[in-house]
């Protein structure tokens, strides 16, 4: 029972990143049925902020504030960085490309993915960096039951998952840029003509959605340690299945798939193999998808004749 | 309008690209203009010898890590090497990203260049499975810093390593965990990578003959999470064997293994010995130099400042590539110092002549008749609770 | 250029008019006339005599490559471009082909079958393959279906990587499928009508000939029956079910014939590195091939090629590091002369940027002597850029850094800044472009290839949405 409580500890944790990094393709996919490939190297660069504030604050074992201010800059500056990125990659490899091909923006897409690894290995090199958290918070300290281990490193990521995901659920829901990107999601055209800017409410998505990624970046290097250049790649993967696992384009969907995702891994690895552990996740996504031809959440294709 | 100007471009663009595919191929009329100078300005002894060496890595991409170190490492003994002896050689670099199709293609281009004498790298076994004919066929010699499959030498001629064999260490480090530590119980877990399986192979066969228990398990290297891996270490574990390149994720592994109060005990191979990325307090990690970050010998601790301080820290990687540029370029200058043009074949009879009493592995660097390290003997490290590794055997 | 949005043949009103204009109009009217079979002749008559005019294997090696990119873009165009089902376990197919081969003409089995034997068997099996793995496409349509094949295409690499242990009832000794990790290496060269192709001429010859074959034959595919009905299922699958079109049926055709021109790439690829190794089939491949097909444009036979063509030169012009800089320069020149007008303006720009960089080359040489003593690099343009670009002797990496950052915040704000404006600060970015090349760049051969390849697929794409050789069409919604 322990053992199996455990692995959803872990599964939750990886999962409620992917589930992050899946939201903000799904959220861009929502408005301008594109796939952003380029999503997973924001989240390397919020990784990077995260870990060069760290570094400027004095690195994790001695800060020169107290830790959970440190954090807190670390997550406050890693978020504002990719939102920023986020929006300047719309800004020069999307909108030229808005009434192109549904196909081309993913070239331009991998495009900016191979300038900014390459960009990060220029100035960053390729070393591993890490955020050395245990010498800032000891994974001993946490909660612990019987042989139950829950470390607060694990609890403060999972926590502030859950934060940002409900502040989105907010956000969509009760607010005007919610209400208008709903709108702008449902149809674009009817969008502009009700005076919505739709222009302003593609900028506002690709700045949340990076800002999510930014944050998951951080966590990853909080909880998982290392960031360097090509982090971006798998976890761009990753969040990309998840988000069409969910149902692309649905937001309750995209937290859904991360975290199918991030357990099926967990559950796959401790009781199956960690040999092949990668196929049997493969193999449930596959059902899945079999299963639900449009994602968990996902509503049936309509098609209009 | 606009299409006129799009076609103004690409034929400026395909005219500059014929160009400068032209001036490529210039190049070596004007290198010995420049070598004069640099050979007047050293002493007398000098002699004047240039050229160029070759290095082949994953600069780029996922394994950057490891080959940025040894690419930096490579320019590093250039330097060191030209500044030493008055020597004017130039390092060239060929990215394969560790994909053997793309060895495959910077071979030929290594080959087609005429100024280059001989080859740093590849640095995976399959990039010289992919490579070892091309080179083979062209007479040139190839010195590997980190290939350790250990069929290698025997199939290619001009194939040199300067670090041991897998053969070498899984014994070594197979003896140590049943002797030593007494284990009864090892769990290997391989990351799926040539050098990792081969490794891991060796030291099962080895642990198993001394009647040790032996599970084996593998996971990606591009793994994010290992804690569900740890949860799967049984607690009657006494060791668990890291075959592993990627110092960062052993250290993630130790970590997750505290966490869950996991106490078995963890053993790297060579590929982790880097003391900035690795530092679980009393794990061992074993080595094929007895000193690579000069603890004890000053002219090492040196060469290892003077690097720190031009590119930063560094793992396991870096060492055996100023090694085997030093090797490559030692070859070329003794034909010089004969009074030969350091051409190919004599590079590549010169390499494998090569008699470094001492060299920044801490130890003599000689080839046997296959092209491997002679003599070659593995270390073993622990770490301590301040994260310093200490030579245990 | 023609507009998108209300209808196809509106869409193409303006292409079908003439509207050839400017300085190279006889040029391009006199090529317009050329027939596609006649500009495929002379590709092919160009490309034979290719290896003839040079002995570097490396070239040769290159031109291989090509054709390799070639052949798997026209595949995929089948499936891609003509069918209009995103499949991204494209790259699985080429792999089965390649370790197909290598399991009957290797020691892994011990097996050497004739290689004339081998190729229709492999092709036969990849189509096999590609009906199955296409099946999904029955009940699974766009992006759903996208990222179903692609979970086919990292099965692949993981059965790749793990299949060397498989414990079989009833032996003991484990079966080595895939060599694991280690790939199968000492792959047969292959033998063709009794000829052994042992050098790279060989194999691009051979690969030149299947092109040949393969485009013939999609040539006259593409406007049959069964070429029309891809493309109406592409457009609307629903109406074409409706004029009973067999969808599923071509779905099934289309991924298989696509699996088959892969499997044959994968075995002329297998014999060409003597070996099939995991890493040469991951998800980077698959990427590189789209990116082919997608810029040479999408559903084009000629832009499957030319993509090709792009795709694996480019790179390989860039490893060279004085490629790299003529391309850069090159590129900053081109790009000034297309974009600046008029020709005053550019003499202006030309001028105030050579008058800046001396200027500030003084001026740093008086306050911070240090700034311009670097090593400098002899005789010729080296020499001449060295009394130009500031050469900083110390922090060199640090600056270069910085200027790098600052550059590309220079050149983005460029592009949103009124025309006299940006002229104004033009003059400097050009001046931050060559200061960060020559102190930064250059030394990083490797990594500047990537950053420089992807700067190439942003500004192709952003500049032809269609890709080079595409035609603009109505997407239906989504």
């Amino acid at each position: 029972m322990e053992f199996f409580v455990q692995q959803l500890v872990n599964g939750v944790t990886l999962g409620s990143v992917y589930a992050l990094i899946a939201l903000g393709y799904s959220m861009v996919y929502g408005i301008l049925k594109l796939l952003n490939f380029a999503h997973g190297e924001v989240y390397m660069m919020g990784a990077f902020i995260g870990y060069f504030v760290l570094i400027g604050l004095g690195g994790a074992a001695s800060p020169i504030l107290p830790v959970a201010f440190v954090i807190i800059l670390m997550f406050l500056a890693g978020m504002l960085g990719a939102g920023i990125l986020g929006i300047a990659i719309e800004r020069f490899a999307y909108r030229p490309l808005r009434n192109a091909p549904r196909i081309a923006p993913l070239i331009s897409a991998i495009g900016v993915s191979f300038f900014l690894q390459a960009s990060a290995l220029l100035i960053f090199t390729a070393q591993f960096r890490t955020y050395n958290t245990p010498a800032m918070i000891p994974f001993s300290v946490g909660i612990e039951v019987g042989p139950l281990r829950i470390s607060l490193v694990r609890i403060l990521v999972i926590t502030s998952a859950i934060t940002l995901m409900i502040a989105l659920w907010l956000l969509v829901n009760r607010t005007r840029l919610g209400k208008a990107m709903r709108a702008t999601s449902y149809d674009r055209e009817a969008a502009a003509m009700m005076g919505i800017d739709v222009d302003r409410v593609i900028v506002a998505t690709f700045f949340i959605g990076s800002v999510l990624a930014g944050a998951a970046g951080v966590m990853v290097g909080l909880v998982f340690g290392r960031v360097f250049h090509f982090m971006g790649f798998i976890a761009g993967l990753k969040g990309f299945t998840a988000a069409v696992i969910g149902g692309i384009g649905n937001i309750p969907g995209a937290m859904l798939g991360g975290l199918l995702i991030g357990l099926a891994e967990a559950f796959s690895a401790a009781y199956i193999s960690s040999t092949f552990q990668n196929l049997i996740v493969f193999g449930i996504l596959i059902t899945v998808m079999l299963v639900r031809p449009s994602g968990l959440l996902g509503s049936p294709v309509l098609k209009k004749v | 309008m606009k299409k006129t100007r799009w076609l103004i471009l690409l034929t400026l663009v395909v005219a500059l690209a014929a160009i400068a595919s032209g001036c490529g191929g210039d190049d070596d009329g004007e290198e010995p203009a420049a070598q004069d100078t640099g050979a007047t300005d050293t002493g007398a002894e000098a002699v004047e010898c240039s050229g160029t060496v070759g290095i082949m890595g994953p600069f780029t991409g996922d394994a950057a890590s490891i080959g940025q170190e040894q690419l930096n490492w490579a320019r590093f003994a250039v330097d060191t090497f030209n500044e030493e002896n008055g020597t004017d050689f130039v390092l060239e670099e060929g990215d394969t990203q560790l994909d053997p199709a793309q060895a495959s293609t910077v071979a030929p281009q290594f080959v087609s260049n005429s100024d280059i004498f001989g080859i740093v790298g590849p640095a995976g076994s399959q990039e010289i499975e992919a490579v070892g004919e091309i080179f083979g066929r062209e007479g040139i010699a190839f010195v590997s810093p980190s290939a350790t499959a250990t069929d290698l030498t025997e199939r290619f001629d001009t194939f040199f390593r300067v670090v041991p064999t897998d053969a070498d260490q899984g014994p070594t480090d197979a003896a140590y965990m049943a002797d030593e530590l007494g284990a009864q119980k090892v769990l290997i877990i391989d990351d799926q990578t040539s050098y990792s399986t081969g490794l891991a192979d060796s030291t099962s066969e080895a642990l198993e003959e001394a009647g040790v228990t032996v599970e084996r398990e593998s996971v990606s290297q591009d793994q994010t999470d290992f804690s569900a891996l740890v949860s799967g270490v049984a607690n009657d574990t006494d060791v668990v064997f890291l075959p592993w390149q990627i110092a960062a994720n052993a250290q993630l592994f130790g970590n997750q293994m505290s966490e869950q109060g996991k106490d078995a005990v963890i053993f790297g191979s060579d590929g982790l010995f880097s003391p900035d990325d690795f530092s679980i307090a009393g794990s061992y990690v074993s080595s094929f130099a007895p000193d690579i970050t000069g603890l004890d010998d000053p002219a090492v601790q040196e060469l290892a400042t003077a690097y720190e301080e031009e590119f930063g820290d560094f793992g396991t990687f870096g060492p055996p590539t100023f090694a085997a540029t030093t090797v490559v370029m030692d070859a070329a200058y003794r034909a010089c110092q004969d009074g030969e043009e350091p051409s190919r074949e004599v590079v590549l009879e010169n390499v494998g002549t090569t008699d470094f009493p001492e060299s920044i592995l801490g130890q003599p660097i000689a080839f046997d008749e296959n092209g491997d390290i002679q003599d070659a003997t593995f270390f073993i490290f622990q770490i301590a609770e301040d994260g310093s590794y200490e030579l245990v055997q | 250029m023609p507009r998108i949005g209300t209808d196809e043949w509106a869409a193409q009103a303006e292409t079908r008019t003439e509207h050839y204009r400017g300085l190279t109009a006889p040029a391009r009217r006199a090529w317009d006339r050329v027939t596609p079979q006649a500009r495929f002749a002379l590709f092919l008559a160009v490309a034979a005599a290719f290896p003839f005019t040079t002995d570097s294997t490396f070239l040769q090696r290159v031109g291989v490559n090509v054709l390799l990119f070639a052949l798997l873009a026209l595949g995929l165009n089948i499936v891609v471009g003509w069918a209009g089902l995103l499949d991204l376990g494209y790259v699985a197919f080429y792999g089965f082909g390649a370790y197909a081969y290598a399991w009957v003409s290797s020691s892994q089995f011990d097996l050497h079958w004739p290689t004339i034997a081998t190729i229709p068997t492999v092709v036969v099996a990849s189509a096999l393959l590609g009906l199955l793995l296409g099946l999904p496409s029955w009940r699974l349509v766009g992006d759903y279906l996208a990222i179903t094949t692609l979970f086919f295409a990292q099965i692949f690499v993981e059965l790749a990587l793990n299949l060397d242990r498989i414990n079989l009832p009833g032996s003991d000794e484990p079966l080595n499928l895939t060599g694991g990790p280690n790939g199968i290496p000492g792959v047969d060269p292959m033998v063709i009508f009794g000829i052994e192709l042992l050098r790279v001429r060989d194999y691009f010859f051979l690969l030149l000939v299947v092109l040949a074959i393969v485009v013939i034959g999609l040539f006259f595919l593409k406007d049959s029956r069964t070429g029309r009905a891809w493309r109406a299922v592409r457009e609307d699958p629903l109406a074409a079910e409706l004029m009973t079109t067999p969808v599923n049926r071509m779905k099934l055709l289309a991924f298989a014939m696509g699996a088959a021109i892969a499997g044959l790439t994968g075995t002329i690829f297998a014999a060409v590195q003597v070996g099939v190794f995991p890493q040469n089939f991951e998800v980077t491949l698959l990427i590189m091939i789209y990116a082919a097909l997608i810029l040479g444009g999408a559903g084009s036979i000629q832009g499957a090629i030319l993509g090709a063509i792009v795709v694996a030169s480019v790179p390989e012009i860039l490893r060279t590091p004085e490629n790299a800089r003529f391309l850069f320069y090159g590129a900053l020149i081109a790009v000034l002369v297309a974009t600046v007008r008029p020709w005053r303006r550019l003499a202006a720009l030309a001028g105030a940027a050579v008058a800046f960089g001396f200027a500030v080359h003084e001026i740093v040489a008086l306050v911070w002597p240090e700034g311009v003593e670097a090593e400098t690099r002899g005789e010729g343009i080296g020499g001449l850029l060295d009394s130009w670009v500031v050469l900083p002797a110390v922090e060199r990496v640090l600056i270069g850094n910085i200027a790098f950052v600052l550059l590309i915040v220079a050149v983005l704000s460029l592009t949103q800044l009124r025309r006299d404006t940006r002229f104004v600060l033009l003059v400097p970015t050009i001046y931050l472009a060559a200061f960060v090349w020559e102190n930064r760049l250059i030394f990083q051969p490797s990594v500047t290839r990537q950053l420089l390849f992807g700067a190439i697929l942003v500004a192709m794409m952003t500049t032809r949405p269609h890709g080079l050789l595409g035609t603009p069409r109505v997407e239906n919604p989504v």
